[in-house]
This record gives C-alpha cells, structure tokens and sequence, in this order.
C-alpha cells in the first residue's frame, strides 16, 4: 500500500543571520501517524513545527502540508491544524471558557456550533467544572489541558504538540498520554517535539532524532533501540572500584561509555553483564535492558548543549 | 468535517471581538476615565486659567479647548492601546503567538488592533463629546460626527504607536515616546495654544502633526464653524492614515515573523 504523505519536507532549512537552526532535513508524515521530534534543546525542533504551521517561512528547501504551500496557502492550512505550543499562551484576561469562545472564532466557527464542541472537549479533558475559571487560577495541569482542548476545537487533522507534558507531574502526563491515544484512533495525525524519551517511546509510531539541525536517525522507536544498542546495560559508579574500563570492553568485547564516574556497559546478552558482575566483583545491582535514552545520549552525547 | 474558511473580513473583526471582550468586561473601571479627565482639565484650565484668558477668535477659552479634548483622548486612548498595552500582549503574554496560529494573519492580526484603537477613539470622544455637552459647549449638531473624526484619530495614532512598538526591545522605552512625542504634539496642535500665536516654525512644525488636523475637524464641527482648510485637514488624515496602517503592518511583520 502507498500512502501520500500528509506532511513532506525535502531538503527543508532555516536561517537566522549566520546561525543554521534547521539544516536540510527531509521526512514524510503520514495520515493518522504520531510522529515525534527528539532532541536537545537548540536541535531545531520548535523550529520546524513553526515552519509546519505557517508562522517561520523556511529559508529555502521544500515543504508541503495536505499538498499545500505554507507560505501561499497559510488559512487554509492554519484551519486544519492544532497547536500547543510550548509555553501555553493562553489568553490571562479571558476565563477559561471565553479562551475558547475567542478562539473558535479566530477559525470562524460558527456559534452553534462552538457552544456545543466547547462543552464536549471541556468534559473530555475534565476540566468542566472550570469553566468560569480565570487563567492565573489554574494549575500548570489544567493549563496545559486546556491549552489542548484549545487546539482540538478545529477538529484539525494534524495536531502539534510542542513538548505537551514538560514540567507536568505523572498522573497529568498519563491522562494527556490517554488522550492523545484516543486522538490517534480518531485519526488525527500528530506531530510531537520532546526530550522525555519515555514519552517518545509511549506514543511514537515513528520519530527522528535531531541534534544542531539535522536529523541523525528515523524509524520506529523499538526498532531503532534495537538496531542501534546492543540490548542490554549495567551501569555502576566508580566508587571504590579498581576497574580499568577499557581492560573490559577488550576482555568481553563489550562497549562502554563513561560519563563523570558514572560507567555504562553494553552488551547484547545479559549472562555476560553477569559474568563481568562477578569476575570484577563490581557492587551494581542495575542491569537493565537498553532503552530510547541509552540511544539518545550516545547519538547526541552526554555533554550539555548549551 | 470540514468548515468554510474564515474570510479576510471575518478574521480582523474576530480580532477586533477579543479586544472588546477583554475591554467589556471591566467596563466601568475602563470606562470612568473618558468621563472624568475632560472634566478635570476643563475645571483646571477651561474655566480656571480661562478667566485670565479673553475670548479667542471669538470663542470663550473653555469653548475654545473643548473640541481639542476629544481629539487628544482620542489620541492618548489609541496610543496607550498599541503600546504598553499592544507590548505586553506580544513579550509577556504571548497573545499574538497564540492568534497566529490559527487562520489569523499578521495583517488580519494587526489591522483588528488599528480597528480596536479607531474603536476606542470612537468611544473616548463620544464620552466627552457628552461631557462637553453637559456644560453647553457644544454649538452645532454637527458634532454628533465628532466621534467619527475620534475614530481617525484612533486609527492614526494606533497605527504610530504600533510602529513604535515593533522597535522597542524594553517596555520602558515607550517612556520616550508618549513623552518626547505625544506630549509636544498636544502642545503644538492648537489645543490650548490658537495655532496662529506660535512662532513661525513651530506653526510650519504643527501642519506635519496629524493631531492639528483632528483637532481642526473637531473644532469646526462642534462650533459649527466650516472652513475651506476643513478640507485640507480631512485629505491630509486620509492621504496619512493608509500611510501609517502601511508602515506599521509592515514594521510588526518584520518583528514578529523570523
């Protein structure tokens, strides 16, 4: 089966005086996908979905969305998109729901009409008893629930999710995770930026890596860890271990990764993380299988960014 | 399901629509000002400092300033809106990012604003056009169309201050504007001052200021005195306002998107 890609990029860039924020990347989003964005901060991320829904216009390369033109064709492609962005912007001197009576008529929806789907998304993301809330009463919670139910009142086709649950405690991340599955089902696609690799892993159908603008690998997540780590890692600190890490990887043919005192070792079988336990009488009780993460920050490496 | 497209017309009156909401809703805190202003100064200076003044053009001194009232609330309303008001939007709030990503434009985005600050041009006048009323100053019922000359007022000054806006990097620059700009062109546009007792220059300096203009509209309708340079002052505003609405559509653009 062939699909047409709802969003193509080729060759996509984007400038800012001398600095490079986005540097040539191609991908192909396809219908009813969640398709997701990893990398550091200052990898281009943000920028690129800013270029999605028409508001940065991309230095040169390609870029179609539902076969249009970003920069010819803005309305009718900001009509059928979400977005929550990464601060929420939500309107401070509105309620919660005169937020989204403003907002539906932005997309020119009809008042029947929004009344209605207004009340429906409210329940959906349980924030209806909030209704006449004002914005500063509001947890970062409920802010960031509405600022979904502010990008869902559309019904748009493709979401953006700009790092949706950052600085969000668990049960909060869980029920946004929920609903973005639903929302899946439903068919929309979805596009989502984050560094929180369990988010990634959790919803991502498929995903890229980016760092200093660029892409380093697509695919499935699963099958990238697969690839692309060997399968299992003991960490253990340096602490009162007389280990010399490279005397290891010759001896077991393993790889290993320092960061600070802090030692990773990589292995495709776990009988030989064990092994090593034992001959090195190395005191860890972390062997565990390889994760996003592990990927992530061997890709990207362990140093700061910024 | 698919909706229609907003329209061009649709998308700036919906802009339009957030600004009342948010203004409406403190209606009486927001809407005490226009009333009680005109009727400090016109106590202070039209009926205090105009018993030292004697007529001028024939006119008592505090009929002579009422007009010019509505002119420079008019103008201090618009100029306030798309400053302080229009850059705590844009940094602090983020409105303006969140508006543009819906089917909203930077032009719908921003003649909704220019249309708000005509709107509340519109409005302030009215409110003293009310008071000045009360107290008889009104001589003609041709300043029923006053606030209509608020409007252009509005749309004027909105659309300087917005130019100002897209340079200002710290909300406190405004500072130099309100008062190396506005203050001055209060001065010299023939509000308090008749035009013709200023010095030579500042007299050239005064045509260039679009408040003269607003205030020489304003004058004549509410004394009912029609001139042929009213016609001058209604082409001047209306070859300066598309101008202006141009200059600051342009300006905010290269702001706001990079």
């Amino acid at each position: 089966m062939t699909r047409t890609p709802v969003i193509e990029a080729c060759g996509l860039t984007k400038q800012f005086n001398s600095f490079t924020a986005v540097d040539g990347i191609d991908f192909s989003i396809f219908d009813s996908e969640c398709f997701g964005f990893l990398g550091p901060n200052g990898a281009g991320k943000t920028t690129t979905m800013k270029m999605i829904y028409c508001l940065s216009p991309r230095s040169s390369g390609e870029l179609s969305i539902m076969g249009m033109d970003p920069e010819r064709q803005p309305v009718a492609i900001k009509s059928m998109i979400g977005v929550v962005p990464q601060d929420n912007n939500l309107d401070p001197e509105l309620t919660v729901a005169e937020n989204l009576v403003v907002y539906s008529r932005f997309f020119g929806i009809p008042r029947k009409v929004y009344k209605e789907r207004i009340e429906e998304l409210l329940e959906f993301m349980s924030l209806d008893k909030k209704r006449n809330a004002r914005i500063k009463e509001l947890s970062g919670g409920m802010k960031r629930r509405l600022a979904l139910v502010r990008a869902l009142l559309n019904k748009p086709r493709i979401l953006i999710l700009d790092e949706p649950t950052t600085g969000l405690d668990p049960q909060v991340r869980h029920l946004i995770w929920e609903k973005l599955r639903q929302l899946k089902l439903s068919g929309v696609t979805m596009l989502l930026t984050t560094h929180y690799m369990e988010e990634a892993s959790q919803i991502c159908d498929r995903l890229v890596i980016m760092h200093e603008g660029k892409i380093l690998l697509k695919g499935n997540p699963h099958q990238l860890v697969q690839e692309h780590t060997p399968n299992y890692v003991m960490e253990f600190s340096f602490n009162g271990c007389m280990v010399r890490p490279e005397k290891l990887a010759e001896k077991y043919a393993c790889h290993i990764e320092i960061y600070g005192n802090r030692c990773f070792v990589y292995a495709d079988s776990e009988p030989v993380l064990n092994q090593i336990r034992t001959d090195t009488k190395i005191d860890t009780r972390i062997i565990r299988t390889s994760n996003l993460e592990d990927l992530f920050l061997r890709l990207t490496g362990r140093g700061l960014h910024e | 399901m698919k909706t229609a497209l907003p329209g061009c017309a649709w998308r700036i009156f919906s802009v339009f629509l957030r600004h009342k909401k948010c203004y409406t809703k403190h209606l009486f805190a927001n809407g005490f000002p226009p009333f009680i202003e005109p009727l400090l100064f016109l106590a202070a200076i039209g009926f205090g400092l105009g018993k030292y003044v004697d007529t001028i053009n024939g006119v008592p001194y505090s009929q002579y300033i009422a007009p010019g009232l509505l002119a420079s609330t008019a103008m201090y309303t618009s100029t306030f809106e798309l400053t302080y008001a229009a850059y705590i939007r844009m940094e602090f709030e983020k409105i303006y990012d969140a508006i543009l990503s819906t089917p909203i434009g930077i032009k719908d985005a921003f003649l909704g604003e220019i249309l708000w600050a005509g709107a509340k041009g519109f409005f302030f006048s009215s409110a003293v056009l009310i008071v000045i009323t009360l107290f008889g100053l009104v001589k003609s019922p041709f300043g029923l169309l006053a606030p209509f000359v608020g409007f252009l007022t509005g749309v004027s000054f909105g659309s300087m201050a917005l130019v100002v806006t897209s340079y200002v990097k710290d909300i406190n620059n405004f500072n130099f504007y309100i008062t190396g700009c506005c203050t001055p062109m209060f001065f010299l546009s023939g509000i308090i001052i008749p035009l013709d007792q200023l010095p030579e220059g500042l007299r050239v300096l005064s045509f260039f200021i679009p408040l003269t203009h607003c205030v020489n509209l304003m004058r004549e309708l509410i004394l009912g005195s029609f001139h042929m340079s009213g016609i001058i002052d209604l082409v001047w505003l209306m070859l300066f306002i598309p101008v202006a609405v141009s200059c600051a559509i342009y300006r905010i653009r290269k702001r706001l998107i990079v």
